[in-house]
C-alpha cells in the first residue's frame, strides 16, 4: 500500500466515496441514523459510558474529553431550567476547514451526532451556531434536517420515544470570537458576542442561563460512529490520551492542500510529505503551524511530531483545531507575526484590556520592525508586551495572540535581528506574505473609530 | 419593503426560539436583505419588531463584520488574505480584482456594482486562495482568473 | 431565613470569616485591604471582570484571576499586589494598556482630583509611557446630551454606563459599537441620550469621558463643599450631595441612600438646581399698592403688612400647600393659623390614610418581591422616578410586575385602579385579572405601587394589602415632595367655606400656579404668597413673599414611605426663607413657634418599625369604569415638568414632546402613521400632535403628557392631518 494511503485512515468519511451522504437514503444504506435507533433504547447513562469509555477530546481547539464534559450537566430531573445542546459550528480558526467538509459531505452524520448527544443531556432544544459566511454549507444542513424531520429523526416524538427535539440553526455574522464558547452563548442570546467570566461554566449556566453542553461539529458527528463500533473499539484508534481520528486541515505550501482524517499519532511529517505530496516548486520546509494561527510555531526539525495532544504539548505548542499550515522558505517571519498579529487585533471582541489595547500595539511595533524602523529595545518590548497579554485576558483570544508571536520571535530570533540591523525586511520584497492587506489595513468607509495604525 | 412584512416575519423568526432576543441577529440579517445594507431604518424596524432601542440593535449589528452599516455594491467580492491564502498569492488575487474594478480594497465601484474587500480566514484554506462571491466560495483563485469572474458577474442577472 | 455559612478566607496574608460566596471585593474590604476596581459595580448586576484591573494572585490557579468575580469559598488564598509581586505587574500591566491611549488631559479634564484612573495610576501603574506610536484620536467632546458630553479618547471601556443605559435604567440608548479597539459608546444616530436617569452614569464613569455640561470648567475637587440633604423634587426624597462652590450650587451628586435610592438620581433631581439662578427670581419681599402694582418691602415691612392684612382678614382663613414646604414650615402656618388665627381649612395637596403606616416597608424592599402591583394610571417612572428603578430591578430579581393601567401587563381602562384593587380582593376577581389573583395567592412578598392621584389617600391600596395579610406592603405614591410631612403637620384640612374668605396663604409656586387656588383668590379679601418665580398668581396676591429652594433652607421632609429625611442649606437664598418669615408672623399673633428644624441626627434616615396600629381599612366601592364612545384620554405629568425645570435651559430637550400615544389598532384604523401629524379634538377644542404608535397600549386609550393635553376633555376624537 503506498504511504499516503495507508496513512488514511478513514472512520468519519468512510463511505463517502461514491456517494452523495447528503441525502438521507443513501447515508441510511451506509448504515446512517443506527446508532441514533441503538441510543433510544439504551440508558442514557449507558450512552454515555460508551462516550467516557471511547475518551473522545473535543475537535474544536481545547480538546476537553467530550465525554465527561456531558457529564458536568445536571440531570434533567434535577435541573430548574431546560437543557440545551450547542454545536459550535463557528469554525473560524485561521488554516481550519475541516467542519465545513463535515457539513457539506456528511451533514446527516453531524445531525445524528446532534440528536444522540442531546439524548444523553435530555435536551430538547438544540442549537447550532453556523458562521454567517457558510452559506452552502447552512443549506445543506437545512435541507438535511427537513429531511430528517420529515423522517421523525428530528422534531416531536422521535423515532416514536415520546421525546421531542427541536433543533435550530442559527447563522452568525462573522466574528470569528464567537467560536469562543461562551462569546458564541452570548452571540446566540441576541448580544454582542463577547465572553463571559468563568465560572459559571456554560453546563450550569450556559444559554439562558441553563445548563448547556457545547461542542464541535467534528466531535459530535464522531458520535454515531463511538456508538456504532464501541467506544472501546473507538478508544483503540490513535494513541494514549489522544483516542480516535481526527480530520487534520492541510494548507499552505503544500501540494495537496485539503482535509484529511487521520488516526492521532499520525506524524506531522506523514501528514505534509506523504499525504499532503509536500512543498511544491522545490522548496524547502520552514515553519510549520500545527494547530491554527492560535497555537506556537515549529521549526522544520520539528516536523517528526506525532500530532496528538501530548506530543504537541511537549513540544511547546497545541494540537489546536488541527489546522496544519505550512511555510516554505519564502516566508518572512516578522510578516507572519505582522498578518497574525492583525488578525487579532481585527478579532478582539474589545471587552478587556489586555487584548483589546495589546493587540493593537504588537500591530505597531511589528509594523515598524518589518519596515525596518524599529530600534533593539522595541524588540524586546515586543516580547513583553506579549508577555504582559499572556494570562491576563478574559478569555484565550489574547493568548492566542500573544503566544504564536512571542514563538516567531523565540524560533526564528535572527530574521528579526535582521530586520533591526538592516534597517528593512531582508526579503526586500520576495516574501510571501510581503505587503498583504489585512482588514484592519483596508481603505474601508464603515462607521468605525479611527483606530488606524499609522504606517 | 413594507416595513409591515418585516415586522410579521421577524415575529415568525422570534417563535423559534426559546427566547425572542436571540431573533435580532436573523432580523438584522433579514434587514440587511432587504435594504440592500442597515440604513437607521432598519435598525428602527428591527427595533420595533423585537420590542428593543434602534440604538441596541445597532450595537449588536456594529459587531458582526458582515453586517453593513453603509451602503455597499450589489455584488459583495471578498478575498481572504489570511496566512494560508496569503501563503498562496492571495494578495496577488485581491490586486487584480483591484484592477479589475478600478478600486481599493474596501470600497464599491462608482455604478454601485461591486464591493470589494479582503476579510480574514473564510474556511477553505487548503484550496485558496479562497474568494467569496455574494456568499459563495470560489476556490482557487489565481489572479488570471479574475477578468472572468467578474465578466460573469458583469453579465449575470441578480 | 438561616443564616448563611461562614468560611475563612485569607487576602494578604489576613485570615477572615465571611459568609461563603460573598464577592472577594468586599472581602477584601472587610480585611482591610482595598483592591482597585474599575468595571465592578455590584449595583450594576453580576461582575464581569471587564477591565482586568483587580488581578491578583489565588494560591493553587497559575494564571492571575480577577478577584470581582471570584467569590468566598473556604481555604481560599488571596493575594493582591500589595503582596505579589505577581499581581503587582499584572495591575501595572492593565494601567499600562489603558494609559496606552489615554489622552494627558489632566490639566483640563474634570474628573483630575477625583479620578479613579490617576489615583491608580500613582498607587500601581507605570511612571512613564513606552508607547511610541500615535494614539488613536476622536473629534471630542461629543454632546451625547444637551446634559452630558462623551470624550472618547479617555474612555477605557469599562462598560459601566452601557451596562447602567441596559440593565438599570433599562433605556438602551447608551451603547457600545463597533468591535475591539474601534469600539467607542455612542448613542442611535447621535441622536442625544434622552431617558430620565441619563446622568448617573457621570458618576459611573470612573474617568473624565462622560462629564457633565453644566459642572464643565466649574470647580476642582480641592475647592469645592459638598453638603449632605435630601432632594425636594419628587416624594421619593433621594439622598443627595449638593456641591458648591463661592456660595453657589455647582452640582448634585448622589449620596447613596440603600434603602431609597441605591445611589441612583433623576435628572431631574440631578440637573435642576439651575432653577436657583433663574431670571424671574423673587428676591424681596413686595406688596401691592393700588390695584396692579406693586412696591418692594423689607423684611420688617412684610410682616408688619401680613400681620396687618391678617388682623383685618373678616373671614375664614385657607391655606393652600404646594406639597414641597418643610415639615417645619407647615407646622409654623399650621400653628398661625389654628393657634394664633383661630382656625382655618386648607386645601392639601395630597391626601393620606391613617392606616398607611400599617404597611410601610423601605423602598428597597420592593427588589426582594415576589410580585408587585403597580396601579394607577400616571407611570411610576414620571410621578417616583427611582420607584420605578426598583420596579426594575424587582423584575430582574425574578419577580412578576403587574402592571395595572391602560399600557401596562393587564391593560385596563383609564380610571380601573380602585376597582382593579377592589377586584383582587375578591374570590372572583374579573377575568382580566385572574392571573394576577393567582400570583398574589402564591406569593411570599407582596408590593402594592399606587401611581395616580387618590382622594381616598390609599384606601383601596391599604384593603388589598390586609387581605393580603403580612405578606404585602403599600407605597402610595403623593403627588408631592412633601406631602406626607404637611399633611401630618396641618391635621384634618376641614372643608373650605363658600362664599367670601378671610385670608389665604398660597404656600409655594405650585399653589400660585394652581387655577382652583386662584378661583379661591378672586373670592378672597387678603392673600399672602410665597413664591420663588414671578407668575399669574403673584399678581393676585396682596403681599408676595420669596420662596426658596430646598437646596436653600434647613428641615424635615417625608417621603412615600414616610421617612423622615433632613434636607440641609446648601446656599443661602435670596432674602429669609419661610420657615423665618411664619415664626415671624406668628409670634406677631401670640404663637411662639420654633423658627429651627428638627433635629435628625442619621446623615441616611432610618424608616422606623411599623407600629401596631388599630386603623381600620374600609375602602369605597369602587365600579368599573364603563365603556364609552371614542377615544379615552389620559393625561399624565411628565417628571420633567414644573417651575424647576422649566427655568433649567439644558433640560428642555428632557420635556415632553408634543406627542400623542396610539394603540396600534387604532393608529390602523385611522390610517395613522408613526410620526405622522394628526389632530386631537373634543368639544371644540383641538390641538396638532405626533403621533406615536405604542403597541402594549390597550385599544380605544390616547395618552398625551399634560402640558399638551390643555383643553382637552376625557374623551377625544384622532385623525390624521
Amino acid at each position: 500500500m503506498a504511504p499516503s494511503e495507508k496513512a488514511l485512515t478513514k472512520l468519519l468519511f468512510a463511505d463517502t466515496e461514491g456517494r452523495d451522504l447528503t441525502r438521507l437514503s443513501e447515508y441510511e444504506e451506509v448504515g446512517g441514523y443506527k446508532s441514533l435507533r441503538k441510543a433510544l433504547k439504551m440508558k442514557r447513562a449507558k450512552v454515555l459510558d460508551e462516550l467516557l469509555a471511547a475518551d473522545v477530546r473535543g475537535r474544536g481547539g481545547a480538546g476537553f474529553p467530550m465525554g465527561r464534559k456531558a457529564s458536568f450537566l445536571p440531570k434533567p430531573k434535577e435541573s430548574a431550567k431546560p437543557i440545551y445542546l450547542v454545536s459550535n459550528a463557528d469554525e473560524s480558526e485561521p488554516g481550519t476547514f475541516k467542519d465545513r467538509e463535515i457539513m457539506a459531505r456528511i451533514p446527516h452524520m453531524f445531525i445524528e451526532g446532534v440528536v444522540i448527544a442531546s439524548r444523553v443531556i435530555g435536551a430538547k432544544t438544540a442549537f447550532i451556531y453556523i458562521r454567517g459566511e457558510y452559506l452552502t454549507e447552512f443549506e445543506i444542513l437545512r435541507d438535511a434536517l427537513e429531511e430528517a424531520r420529515n423522517a421523525g429523526l428530528v422534531g416531536p416524538d422521535v423515532l416514536g420515544s415520546g421525546w421531542d427535539l427541536t433543533v435550530v440553526v442559527h447563522r452568525g455574522a462573522g466574528a470569528y470570537i464567537c467560536g469562543e464558547e461562551t462569546a458564541l452563548l452570548e452571540s446566540l442570546e441576541g448580544k454582542r458576542g463577547q465572553p463571559r467570566s468563568k465560572p459559571p461554566f456554560p453546563a450550569i449556566s450556559g444559554v439562558y442561563a441553563s445548563p448547556t453542553l457545547i461542542n464541535n461539529v467534528e466531535t459530535l458527528a464522531t458520535v454515531p460512529k463511538i456508538l456504532e463500533i464501541g467506544g472501546a473499539e473507538y478508544a483503540k484508534l490513535g494513541v494514549e490520551h489522544s483516542t480516535g481520528t481526527r480530520v487534520f486541515s492541510l494548507s499552505g505550501n503544500v501540494a495537496n492542500g485539503g482535509n484529511y482524517e487521520v488516526e492521532l499519532g499520525t506524524s506531522l511529517r506523514e501528514l505534509v510529505y506523504d499525504i499532503g505530496g509536500g512543498i511544491p516548486g522545490g522548496r524547502e520546509l520552514k515553519a510549520i503551524i500545527p494547530g491554527g494561527s492560535s497555537v506556537p510555531v515549529l521549526t522544520a526539525d520539528e516536523v517528526d511530531t506525532a500530532l496528538d495532544f501530548d506530543s504537541m504539548a511537549a513540544r511547546g505548542t497545541m494540537l489546536g483545531s488541527g489546522a496544519v499550515i505550512v511555510m516554505d522558505d519564502r516566508c518572512c517571519m516578522v510578516q507572519l507575526g505582522l498578518r497574525v498579529a492583525q488578525f487579532y487585533m481585527h478579532e478582539s471582541c474589545g471587552k478587556c484590556t489586555p487584548c483589546r489595547e495589546g493587540t493593537r500595539w504588537m500591530v505597531s511595533i511589528l509594523r515598524k520592525i518589518e519596515d525596518g524602523e524599529a530600534s533593539q529595545g522595541e524588540l524586546d518590548l515586543l516580547l513583553n508586551v506579549c508577555d504582559r497579554i499572556l494570562g491576563n485576558c478574559l478569555c484565550p483570544l489574547g493568548d492566542a495572540a500573544a503566544m504564536p508571536v512571542a514563538s516567531y520571535v523565540a524560533k526564528f530570533r535572527d530574521e528579526y535581528q535582521r530586520h533591526i540591523d538592516e534597517g528593512g525586511c531582508p526579503f526586500h520584497g520576495d516574501s510571501t506574505l510581503d505587503h498583504v492587506m489585512a482588514p484592519v489595513d483596508q481603505h474601508h468607509a464603515r462607521i468605525r473609530a479611527e483606530i488606524e495604525v499609522p504606517a | 419593503m413594507a416595513p409591515e412584512a418585516l415586522y410579521d416575519e421577524i415575529q415568525t423568526i422570534a417563535a423559534r426560539y426559546p427566547q425572542r432576543l436571540s431573533a435580532v441577529m436573523p432580523a438584522l440579517r433579514l434587514a440587511q436583505e432587504r435594504y440592500g445594507w442597515l440604513p437607521p431604518d432598519a435598525f428602527r424596524e428591527v427595533g420595533e419588531a423585537l420590542d428593543l432601542t434602534p440604538a441596541y440593535c445597532k450595537a449588536v449589528a456594529s459587531f458582526y463584520d458582515m453586517f453593513h452599516l453603509e451602503p455597499v455594491g450589489r455584488h459583495m467580492i471578498e478575498v481572504c488574505t489570511n496566512v494560508s491564502c496569503a501563503l498562496v498569492g492571495a494578495q496577488q488575487v485581491l490586486e487584480a480584482f483591484e484592477g479589475e474594478l478600478g478600486v481599493h480594497a474596501g470600497e464599491t465601484t462608482e455604478d454601485g456594482e461591486f464591493t470589494l474587500r479582503t476579510i480574514e480566514c473564510a474556511g477553505g484554506c487548503g484550496w485558496g486562495t479562497v474568494v467569496s462571491v455574494d456568499h459563495r466560495y470560489r476556490e482557487p483563485v489565481k489572479p488570471e482568473d479574475v477578468p472572468a469572474i467578474v465578466e460573469e458577474l458583469r453579465n449575470g442577472s441578480e | 431565613m438561616s443564616s448563611p455559612e461562614l468560611v475563612t478566607v485569607t487576602v494578604d496574608g489576613r485570615e477572615i470569616q465571611v459568609p461563603k460566596g460573598q464577592g472577594m471585593i468586599e472581602t477584601a474590604l472587610e480585611a482591610g485591604i482595598e483592591i482597585p476596581v474599575f468595571c465592578y459595580e455590584p449595583r450594576l448586576g453580576a461582575p464581569v471582570g471587564a477591565c482586568r484591573m483587580c488581578l491578583c494572585e489565588v494560591e493553587g490557579m497559575p494564571k492571575l484571576q480577577a478577584a470581582c468575580t471570584m467569590t468566598a469559598q473556604d481555604g481560599l488564598v488571596l493575594s493582591t499586589a500589595q503582596t505579589s509581586a505577581k499581581a503587582a505587574e499584572g495591575q501595572n500591566a492593565v494601567l499600562e494598556f489603558i494609559l496606552l491611549n489615554h489622552p494627558l488631559d489632566c490639566p483640563d479634564c474634570d474628573k483630575g482630583g477625583e479620578c479613579p484612573l490617576q489615583d491608580l495610576t500613582f498607587r500601581w501603574g507605570p511612571s512613564a509611557t513606552r508607547m511610541r506610536f500615535e494614539k488613536r484620536t476622536f473629534d471630542k467632546p461629543i454632546p451625547v446630551s444637551p446634559l452630558i458630553a462623551l470624550d472618547r479618547e479617555r474612555c477605557i471601556l469599562c462598560y459601566r454606563c452601557t451596562r447602567f443605559s441596559e440593565t438599570v435604567a433599562e433605556d438602551g440608548q447608551l451603547v457600545a459599537i463597533n468591535r475591539g479597539a474601534g469600539s467607542v459608546i455612542a448613542t442611535f444616530e447621535d441622536e442625544p441620550y434622552r431617558a430620565h436617569f441619563s446622568g448617573n452614569v457621570l458618576e459611573l464613569c470612573p474617568v473624565g469621558a462622560l462629564t457633565s455640561t453644566t459642572y464643565r470648567f466649574r470647580a476642582r475637587p480641592w475647592e469645592i463643599q459638598n453638603v449632605p440633604t435630601v432632594c425636594g423634587l419628587c416624594p421619593v426624597g433621594c439622598n443627595t450631595w449638593a456641591t458648591t462652590r463661592e456660595g453657589k450650587v455647582a452640582r448634585i451628586l448622589s449620596r447613596n441612600h440603600a434603602e431609597v435610592d441605591e445611589g441612583w438620581l433623576c435628572d431631574k433631581g440631578r440637573f435642576a438646581y439651575g432653577h436657583l439662578k433663574a431670571d424671574d427670581r423673587i428676591s424681596v419681599p413686595r406688596r401691592r399698592v393700588r390695584r396692579r402694582g406693586f412696591e418692594p418691602v423689607s423684611w420688617e415691612q412684610a410682616l408688619d403688612e401680613a400681620e396687618r392684612g391678617l388682623k383685618e382678614a373678616g373671614g375664614p382663613v385657607v391655606v393652600a400647600f404646594s406639597g414641597g414646604e418643610t415639615v417645619e414650615t407647615a407646622t409654623a402656618i399650621a400653628r398661625l393659623v389654628k393657634e394664633g388665627l383661630g382656625g382655618g381649612s386648607a386645601l392639601l395637596p395630597d391626601t393620606f390614610h391613617p392606616a398607611l403606616d400599617r404597611f410601610r416597608a423601605p423602598i428597597s424592599a420592593i427588589r426582594e418581591a415576589d410580585v408587585c402591583l403597580v396601579f394607577g394610571d400616571e407611570p411610576v417612572v414620571e410621578r417616583a422616578p427611582v420607584l420605578d428603578l426598583w420596579l426594575r430591578a424587582a423584575r430582574r430579581a425574578g419577580a412578576e410586575v403587574v402592571t395595572l393601567n391602560p399600557a401596562g401587563s393587564a391593560a385596563l381602562r383609564p380610571g380601573s385602579a380602585a376597582w382593579a384593587a377592589a377586584q383582587l380582593v375578591a374570590a372572583s376577581p374579573a377575568e382580566e385579572l385572574r392571573d394576577a389573583k393567582r400570583s398574589l395567592e402564591e406569593a411570599r412578598r407582596i408590593a402594592i405601587v399606587w401611581s395616580e392621584d387618590d382622594p381616598t389617600g390609599g384606601a383601596h391600596a391599604l384593603a388589598l394589602a390586609e387581605s393580603l395579610g403580612d405578606k404585602a406592603s403599600v407605597y402610595l405614591i403623593p403627588r408631592t415632595p412633601n406631602g406626607r410631612g404637611v399633611a401630618a403637620a396641618w391635621g384634618d384640612p376641614g372643608t373650605v367655606p363658600e362664599g367670601e374668605l378671610g385670608a389665604l396663604i398660597v404656600s409655594g409656586d405650585e399653589a400660585a400656579g394652581n387655577p382652583d387656588v386662584r378661583d379661591l383668590a378672586e373670592r378672597t379679601g387678603f392673600v399672602i404668597t410665597t413664591a420663588m418665580f414671578e407668575s399669574e398668581g403673584t399678581l393676585w396676591s396682596h403681599l408676595v413673599i420669596p420662596g426658596t429652594s430646598y437646596l436653600e433652607r434647613d428641615g424635615t421632609t417625608v417621603n412615600l414611605e414616610g421617612r423622615a429625611q433632613r434636607q440641609r442649606r446648601a446656599v443661602a437664598p435670596p432674602s429669609e426663607d419661610e420657615l423665618a418669615f411664619f415664626a415671624g408672623l406668628a409670634r406677631r399673633f401670640g404663637v411662639e413657634v420654633d423658627p429651627w428644624p428638627t433635629m435628625l441626627p442619621d446623615d441616611h434616615a432610618a424608616l422606623p418599625e411599623v407600629e401596631e396600629q388599630d386603623v381600620a381599612v374600609a375602602a369605597p366601592k369602587a365600579a368599573a369604569p364603563k365603556r364609552r364612545q371614542g377615544l379615552a384620554l389620559v393625561r399624565y405629568r411628565s417628571l420633567f415638568s414644573g417651575p424647576a425645570v422649566e427655568r433649567v435651559q439644558q433640560l428642555q430637550f428632557q420635556r415632553p414632546a408634543d406627542e400623542v400615544e396610539l394603540s396600534y389598532e387604532d393608529a390602523s384604523a385611522r390610517g395613522i402613521a408613526a410620526g405622522s401629524t394628526v389632530t386631537v379634538s373634543s368639544n371644540g377644542t383641538s390641538r396638532s400632535l405626533r403621533a406615536r404608535v405604542n403597541r402594549r397600549l390597550r385599544k380605544g386609550v390616547v395618552r398625551i403628557p399634560s402640558e399638551h393635553a390643555e383643553g382637552l376633555h376625557d374623551r377625544v376624537e384622532v385623525k390624521a392631518g
